[in-house]
């Protein structure tokens, strides 16, 4: 009774590379290197002499080529009718992607009616993070950002949730994209010098347009500089997110109720652009505890058909931010403009303090802007016509607005705390918008220190007087 | 070969040969454990569930030919990317294939922190002891006196010594199995592909992390031909990277994550949330007229453990529940563990402006230092209140302010607990200032205590004294 006749290799030359691994692998000595160039490779085929094949099958794993040496018996379709030159006829047709049944969509659930709540501006964050569906932490801790991370830590793991204090920030952003790409909602906390450190992840994230939550608790730099308040990171959260063309929304609260609010608000915005989005507080607003209502829902997020899940619905997906041909990168840059072009036309945000008939426009975030908003008000009870432009998009900068505005305007104050970083954010967009704006003031502070009332108010009324 | 796609699309778009042909070089190693790992995943039948993490280095377009889920990911960050692919769906079968710049050098920190946490992924590692992509560069497994394009003389010593990773891995606790192997004949590919799928089978299971390392051929940047590169391996590199286990636990299977949870009560108890409570709305209070704006700022200042960031709370508390806006901000820097703390308070009537409290129209200072510190920024017509217990010597206050020494730690003391001195001096403040209205602050500490009952009477036997000890002084308001 002879042995069963096992399936022997089969080569198709032009998937050969000619490395010889399988000579060496075969122990009847049944290939041979060839002798021929293959015209369609430039390469030297080895050469198959199957007498002697029992079909050990050990030249196939030696052979480095998916489609090189293979059992004959494959693929399932061969008849042996094949057209070499066509491999979609040799190999079977080419494979159907599996696509997903679509978006598993978020579930709103309503809350029942809550006591107002007296929230450090991390906490509520963090809460606003929570309500929003965000189950996964990832973050390293640093002041004045850490109790965000905290909260979490103590609350994640409850809700049978992920908290991880990553090796740095850089690990940290890095698993977010590994979450955000698995399509789930997904943050951090850090400050300025962590902020720094992620920058690399996040223009990955933008590359391959995963969505993620950063807040980012800004305090003074450069280097290590120091942990108290500064508007330190406008120009990277606006304009330097890492290499490449690179844009997020940024968003810039200015009081623990909006730290709450706007980090709520960034998932949806973070999922709706499939993009990172940037919360922008500085370290008062991080530390400072104040009155916070909470929402009437909170969200149990769904699943994007785009999520590189692990189940076969989302097989076919790929999260990636390579594209090494210039033309589909190309076509993936206009692909991103499209997109950073809807976001400057759908999300530009802003809250107008008494800008109606307002002659000197005060334009301050954040903290700055409590104190803004009181120097606006003692100038009008001076009499001089202030108002106050705060906007809570910084990135894109709400200049619609501001071009209704500035018509009546005589002067503008640019009232921050560090270099200037949100007037040059003002200039751009006013250049962009071809808008040619009244004189533009300043009253800066830096350092940690946040422009008093009294300088905005010295600032307003008499612009010569305006602090270098 | 079905974990492989049946058409490359993705490989230059699929045209022409590139539809079924890899990227790699003639000979290259990585063709052989792509062939394995595919295999594996075909055998294993995880190839739904299986999500591959794409390196940089040659291998960055191993997603060009695993027909899985597929994530690439930034140089060296690929575990990082494992993780949170791996805790978003524990389900999933998450591989991350490295090569040796990726894992080994830039990507140290995540190799290694990653792997201590134990989580079961699984790390396949291509060490070819050279740099591929880039052309030829020293890689950190580079040997002795190779020859590269950034070692032009041959690798010395201050370059550094090839680094060994599997020993290395297999010297951390997280890790349950770590083996070396290698593709260069029979024999040993036989070993690779079985510890490919144990690799994997110990995430299936539960077990815990994996780390294959398998030395392979760069025959390119070698310089040699497909078979001298594997002869290079064989007599070269496997004795600096001996071959075979280097870790291998029997653990039982531990990983198992529940789904997340989204009940809305949960998350509101966690958070601290409480429902609204359905108690008969107190009348505003009326703002008093006796104090100069309609946004008072407070200062307390100590040392830690002073409580005074704790009296700030209790009083913005205590004013947002009345219906005032109330803010409070602590120093929040590294002399809050241990040196000076300080918080500024801001109660007014409609919205705090400015949180910040530069010229406090009170103060409460629990050590003299604060006192020294912040007594001059107290504007004329402000409260300072101190501990005259720490406090003996105040020296030269300012004038025209209201000038209060209450002893906070002598009263706390006489109660039986130091640590009360805060709760005095609130008491101190509200005899001193009459912001809230009176019961304000006791039923703040009503609240706050609820779960704790027994410290109730004390706090407010506190309270009272502070009170007392400045309407006994009888400084008018």
């Amino acid at each position: 009774m002879s042995a069963p006749v096992r399936p022997k290799p089969f080569l198709e030359p032009m998937y050969c590379k000619g490395c010889l691994r399988c000579i060496d692998a075969c122990p009847r000595d049944c290939i041979t290197p060839g002798t021929e160039i293959n015209p369609a490779t430039g390469l030297v085929p080895v050469r198959l002499h199957l007498e002697n094949c029992n079909g050990c099958t050990l030249c196939i794993q030696a052979c480095p080529e998916p489609y090189g040496l293979r059992l004959e018996t494959e693929p399932p379709g061969f008849e042996g009718d094949f057209v070499l030159e066509d491999p979609a006829k040799l190999f079977g047709e080419k494979c159907v992607p599996i696509h997903s049944e679509g978006d598993l969509p978020d579930n709103h659930i309503a809350l029942p009616a809550c006591e107002a709540m007296v929230l450090k501006g991390n906490y509520a964050a963090a809460i606003g993070a929570l309500l929003a569906g965000c189950r996964h932490f990832f973050g390293y801790p640093i002041t004045p950002s850490t109790e965000g991370a905290e909260l979490m830590a103590k609350i994640l793991p409850r809700l049978n949730g992920s908290f991880v204090q990553a090796v740095s920030e850089v690990a940290a952003v890095n698993m977010m994209y590994g979450t955000g790409g698995a399509g789930l909602p997904c943050m951090t906390f850090t400050s300025s010098p962590g902020f720094s450190l992620m920058l690399e992840g996040i223009s990955y994230m933008i590359g391959a347009e995963v969505p993620g939550v950063f807040v980012n608790i800004m305090r003074a730099g450069p280097g290590l500089g120091n942990i108290a308040p500064e508007q330190s990171d406008i120009k990277l959260a606006c304009r330097g997110l890492g290499h490449g063309n690179t844009r997020a929304i940024v968003l810039a609260p200015s009081t623990p109720q909006e730290m709450l609010d706007l980090t709520r608000e960034a998932f949806a915005l973070a999922f709706r652009y499939r993009n990172p989005v940037v919360i922008l507080g500085d370290g008062f607003l991080g530390q400072m505890t104040g009155k916070v209502r909470l929402p009437a829902t909170m969200i149990r997020p769904g699943l994007p058909a785009w999520a590189v899940w692990g189940d076969r619905a989302h097989r076919h997906n790929l999260i990636n931010s390579i594209a090494l041909a210039e033309t589909d990168l190309e076509a993936h840059n206009h692909h991103l403009n499209r997109k950073y072009a809807a976001i400057s036309a759908c999300e530009q945000r802003v809250d107008c303090y008494r800008c109606a008939d307002a002659e000197v426009l005060v334009i301050a975030c954040n903290t700055p802007a409590r104190m803004a908003k009181g120097a606006v008000e003692a100038a009008r009870a001076q009499g001089v016509k202030a108002g106050l432009f705060r906007p809570i998009t910084l990135w894109p900068f709400p200049i619609d607005t501001l071009a209704e505005i500035l018509p009546g305007v005589h002067r503008i104050v640019v009232v921050e705390a560090g270099p200037g970083q949100l007037e040059d954010e003002l200039r751009l967009a006013l250049s962009h918008a071809g808008i040619a704006p009244p004189p533009i003031d300043y009253v800066r502070r830096c350092g940690g220190f946040l422009p008093p009332q009294a300088e905005i108010l010295a600032g307003i009324l008499a612009p010569e007087e305006v602090p270098a | 070969m079905s974990a492989f796609y049946d058409h490359f699309s993705r490989h230059a778009h699929g045209e022409g040969l590139k539809a079924h042909s890899t990227h790699y070089c003639p000979g290259c190693g990585h063709g052989v454990a792509h062939c394995d790992l595919a295999d594996a995943i075909d055998e294993l039948g995880i190839q739904d569930r299986t999500v591959l993490i794409s390196p940089v280095g040659c291998s960055v377009f191993a997603y060009y030919y695993f027909d899985v889920g597929n994530s690439q990911a930034a140089h060296g960050r690929a575990p990082a990317v494992a993780l949170g692919h791996k805790l978003a769906h524990p389900e999933a079968v998450v591989i991350c294939y490295q090569g040796d710049g990726d894992l080994a050098s830039i990507g140290l920190a995540e190799t290694i922190s990653i792997a201590q946490m134990g989580l079961p992924i699984t790390v396949i590692f291509i060490n070819n002891a050279i740099y591929g992509m880039t052309g030829g560069q020293l890689a950190p497994t580079s040997l002795m006196g190779q020859n590269t394009t950034t070692s032009p003389g041959g690798r010395n010593a201050t370059m550094g010594q090839p680094l060994k990773m599997a020993e290395l891995i297999a010297q951390l606790d997280g890790p349950v199995y770590v083996e070396r192997v290698a593709l260069f004949d029979t024999r040993e590919r036989v070993k690779a592909r079985k510890a490919i799928k144990k690799a994997i089978t110990n995430q299936l299971e539960g077990r815990g992390y994996s780390f294959i390392e398998i030395i392979a051929e760069c025959p390119t940047h070698l310089k040699m031909t497909p078979q001298e590169a594997v002869e290079w391996v064989k007599t070269k590199m496997e004795p600096v990277f001996p071959l075979g286990v280097k870790k291998d636990l029997t653990v039982e299977p531990w990983f198992k994550r529940d789904a997340p949870v989204f009940e809305p009560e949960a998350v509101l108890g966690l958070s601290g949330a409480e429902p609204r409570r359905e108690e008969e709305v107190r009348p505003a209070p009326t703002w008093p007229a006796h104090l100069p704006a309609r946004d008072v700022a407070i200062k307390l200042a100590g040392s830690g453990g002073d409580g005074a960031q704790t009296a700030a709370l209790l009083l913005t508390r205590a004013a947002i529940a009345e219906g005032y806006d109330a803010t409070a901000i602590p120093s929040y820097g590294p002399e809050s563990r241990g040196g000076t703390s300080y918080a500024d308070v801001h109660i007014a009537e409609f919205e705090v402006l400015d949180p910040a409290a530069p010229e406090p129209h009170a103060l409460i200072a629990f050590n003299a230092p604060s006192l020294a510190k912040f007594a001059a920024t107290v504007p004329e017509g402000g409260l300072i209140l101190y501990d005259s217990t720490v406090i003996t010597a105040p020296g030269d206050l300012p004038e025209n302010r209201r000038i209060i020494p209450v002893p906070f730690t002598g009263i706390a003391v006489d109660l039986g607990r130091a640590m009360v001195k805060n709760v005095v001096a609130l008491g101190a403040l509200q005899a001193a200032l009459n912001l809230l209205p009176e019961g304000s602050v006791l039923a703040t500490l009503h609240h706050v205590l609820k779960d704790k009952p027994a410290l109730l009477p004390l706090n407010e036997a506190a309270f009272a004294a502070g009170h007392q000890a400045v309407m006994a002084a009888q400084v008018p308001v």
